[in-house]
């Protein structure tokens, strides 16, 4: 690539996009409407204000078009467009106003960064004459962004709406997916543009060129580490799933009968009914997949980036083991774990260029050692979760007899604590594109408006919400917009009047000092049914299957709240600091 | 402590130099000199930033972070060996009537700086060189009362013949793209 072949920032695409009902010439804000729609949006997450009004008033005659979901609070449309995301893997589209509904956004971009997730924020900002004057709701949202953006700019121009939109979009989607916020001053909205609306695709930028096809050397390279591997290990990270990645998963592992654990992000890629699939990674992952990581002889990473809560302590790391690492962000090579045959590129087409150059193989003997482990983790954990003897209902039991009646294939959207690790360890995903949390950024509150956002995407699949007291409180005003849009999602609340993670931490470290962690709850039910949703909440074992029954038989919004022991502990355990082959096991 | 001189070549677009900083801001790294100017290429931009840092390892994630920012074409890390670099530095000094004359033919000819101004009670001295060279004129003329002094940031380019268009833009650090 040499800097002299072409000074524009865009190269143009295939077929431009030309608007033909509207032939006169248009202003700024009925060309961001035409640009979301010549990039296929369907559905924007938003919520008016001053600087945005000029868009809201366009956005009134498109509505045959677009559908408009009226959140209650901006970080609400920011999950929802995440949960839309994750799920359709398309882009997520929020629209908010500047000042205090950007800056509301934040959170949720933070979020979407960290969890590579596509998303295009469109925020109104104050007139440009008015920039850096403090103007009322004017808020430096460009500067606040730029660390939580993939990209972010400002535009002052009517003319460059549509080439900056379709800009933002392959920018988001393109490469390691991420958000991009695009900040329109309230004049640019309301000028004419001084040409006629174009929209083209953005192809190609200058300065841009995810790769996507690995180099063959580094194909080479992997291969022959997994050809002479004994004790390979195979982990399966979030980017199987954006690539679509999961049927060259599969092939890849019946060729080489490598076994395979999941991260976090990376569950439901793999079916749990897999041979070849040994669980789940990290700090409350399996028993197994932990230790023996310091056991294997190759870690071949796929689409995930070493978090500190999938290592534990990184200097007792997977020492003995060499890496083949496939991603597609160069800068996550080497970043925490060294790869001695680092791959990068899009993890489907990288697989899928594996495959020719891997040997047939059989791994009997080193999957079974997972086995053994299974067994003590299930004797010693599992089972007495899952029948309990207790009188009060265990988490567990909740997700494992949900995960029963939805044949494993419901999409579930978790929250953040204690309900978010039982469920990764108890549902028993079957499906893939079906298990949506706040990984990275553990950003409570979250589930609620991604769960809508899922169902948008995925009307056709049963959405469940696994939620705790703490997180529900955080972004309870959601019920309000699930209700006016009459989306059928299912809520479960597993409340145990704590905020539990906080609280496990609290009585293993921290010598059972409860600072601050006791919740006096409202009547969530009452709250419901005040927003129009209907709810029950389940007290009793006895009660568990007909109240889940209830809920998956409503085809309307269902708010089902289950009282929990109030003093659970997620084992297995990596504490922090420690190395994952010491995990606790109680 | 080594010190590293970063180049990076950006679009020239509003913000850039915000994007760049908060990246060495993140990760606790001070920026020990900046020059921004356009390069021979219309619209395009060259960052030269210098940095002292214990971990090789450290500044090529940072080269690779840099990278991810949309705008920027290409970033290349280089140890001092690896280029030819100056700075240029500005010193008032004071002359007033009956104190010791400047002594103009060792500052032309032993350090290789120059009178750019006169005034009747100071005279500004232009010096081009390496910090090094700069602090050892500062040390000579400082007897002579120094009224303000200032140094730019460090330009650069690499010794290696290649030209930017040759590059790729991971070529200088083994970069896995």
């Amino acid at each position: 690539m040499g800097f002299n072949e072409n000074q524009t920032a865009t190269i143009q695409g295939a077929e431009p996009v030309v608007s033909v009902a509207k032939p006169e010439l248009i202003n700024g804000s009925h060309a961001v409407i035409q640009s979301l729609i010549a990039e296929g949006v369907k559905t924007i997450f938003g919520y008016p204000g001053g600087a945005i009004m000029p868009v809201y008033d366009a956005i009134y005659d498109y509505q045959d078009q677009v559908n408009h979901i009226l959140v209650r609070h901006e970080q609400g449309a920011a999950h929802a467009a995440e949960g839309f995301a994750r799920i359709t893997g398309e882009v997520g589209v929020c629209l908010v106003t500047s000042g205090p509904g950007a800056t509301n956004l934040v959170t949720g971009i933070a979020d979407a960064i960290i969890d590579s997730t596509p998303m295009v924020c469109i925020i109104g900002q104050v007139a440009s004459h008015l920039l850096g004057t403090d103007a009322f709701q004017e808020t430096d949202v460009m500067g606040i962004t730029i660390p939580i953006t993939k990209w972010n700019y400002q535009i002052t121009n009517a003319d460059e709406i549509p080439e900056i939109i379709a800009k933002a979009f392959y920018i988001a989607k393109s490469g390691r997916p991420g958000p991009v916020l695009i900040d329109i001053t309230k004049d640019a909205q309301q000028k004419l543009m001084t040409k006629p609306f174009v929209h083209k695709k953005t192809e190609k930028l200058l300065s841009y060129h995810p790769r996507l096809a690995p180099k063959d050397e580094q194909l080479a390279a992997a291969a022959k580490l997994i050809n002479q591997a004994k004790r390979p290990f195979l982990f399966v990270g979030h980017g199987v799933q954006i690539s679509g990645a999961e049927q060259e998963l599969i092939k890849f592992i019946e060729k080489t009968d490598i076994p395979a654990a999941s991260t976090l992000l990376g569950l439901s890629s793999m079916s749990v009914d897999h041979p070849n699939y040994m669980g789940w990674l990290g700090m409350h992952g399996n028993y197994g997949t932990n230790v023996l990581t310091n056991q294997c002889d190759l870690i071949i990473a796929v689409g995930m980036r070493f978090d500190d809560r999938v290592t534990g302590d990184l200097s007792r790391y997977a020492k003995q083991a060499k890496v083949v690492h496939i991603e597609i962000d160069p800068a996550e090579i080497d970043k925490i774990v060294k790869a001695d045959a680092p791959v990068v590129g899009d993890a489907k087409i990288a697989l899928e260029m594996l495959l020719p150059l891997v040997n047939e193989n059989n791994h009997e003997a080193w999957k079974a050692e997972f086995k053994k482990y299974d067994l003590i983790e299930d004797e010693k954990i599992t089972q007495p979760e899952l029948a309990p003897t207790t009188e009060k209902i265990k988490m567990a039991e909740v997700i494992r007899t949900l995960s029963d009646k939805t044949k494993g294939e419901a999409v579930i959207v978790a929250d953040v604590g204690q309900h978010q690790m039982m469920t990764a360890r108890y549902y028993q995903f079957k499906k893939p594109s079906s298990f949506i949390t706040s990984g990275g950024l553990g950003t409570m509150g979250y589930a609620l408006p991604a769960s809508f956002g899922a169902k948008v995407g995925a009307p056709d699949r049963e959405v469940v919400a696994m939620i705790g007291d703490g997180c529900f409180q955080m972004t309870i005003q959601e019920l309000g917009t699930i209700a006016q849009s009459g989306l059928p999602v299912k809520i479960i609340i597993l409340n145990n009047n704590f905020l539990g993670m906080v609280r496990q931490w609290q009585q293993l470290f921290h010598q059972k000092r409860y600072s601050f962690v006791e919740l006096q709850n409202p009547d969530f039910i009452t709250i419901a049914k005040g927003f129009g949703i209907d709810g029950h909440t389940c007290a009793k074992r006895e009660d568990l299957h007909a109240s889940l029954d209830t809920m998956l038989a409503s085809d309307k919004p269902y708010l089902l709240e289950v009282l929990v022991e109030k003093e659970e502990n997620v084992f297995p355990m990596v504490p922090t600091g420690a190395c994952v082959a010491d995990i606790r096991l109680e | 402590m080594t010190s590293y001189t970063i180049c990076v070549f950006t679009e020239n677009t509003i913000g850039i130099l915000n994007k760049i900083t908060t990246i060495f801001t993140r990760r606790r790294i001070n920026i020990e000199s900046l020059t921004v100017s356009e390069t021979e290429r219309k619209g395009i931009s060259r960052f030269t930033i210098v940095i002292r840092h214990e971990s090789r390892d450290a500044v090529e994630k940072l080269v690779r972070q840099i990278r991810k920012i949309i705008e920027v074409l290409a970033v290349f890390g280089y140890l001092n060996e690896d280029i030819a670099y100056n700075e240029i530095a500005l010193f008032k000094v004071s002359t007033p009537i009956g104190a010791k004359p400047l002594d103009i033919e060792t500052i032309n000819k032993a350090y290789k700086a120059w009178v750019v101004y006169w005034h009747l009670t100071y005279v500004i001295i232009q010096k081009t060189g390496t910090e090094e060279e700069i602090f050892e004129f500062f040390d000579y003329i400082k007897p002579h009362e120094i009224l303000e002094f200032v140094r730019s940031g460090r330009v650069a380019v690499s010794k290696s013949p290649q030209t930017l268009v040759d590059y790729l833009p991971e070529a200088e650090w083994e970069y896995y793209q």
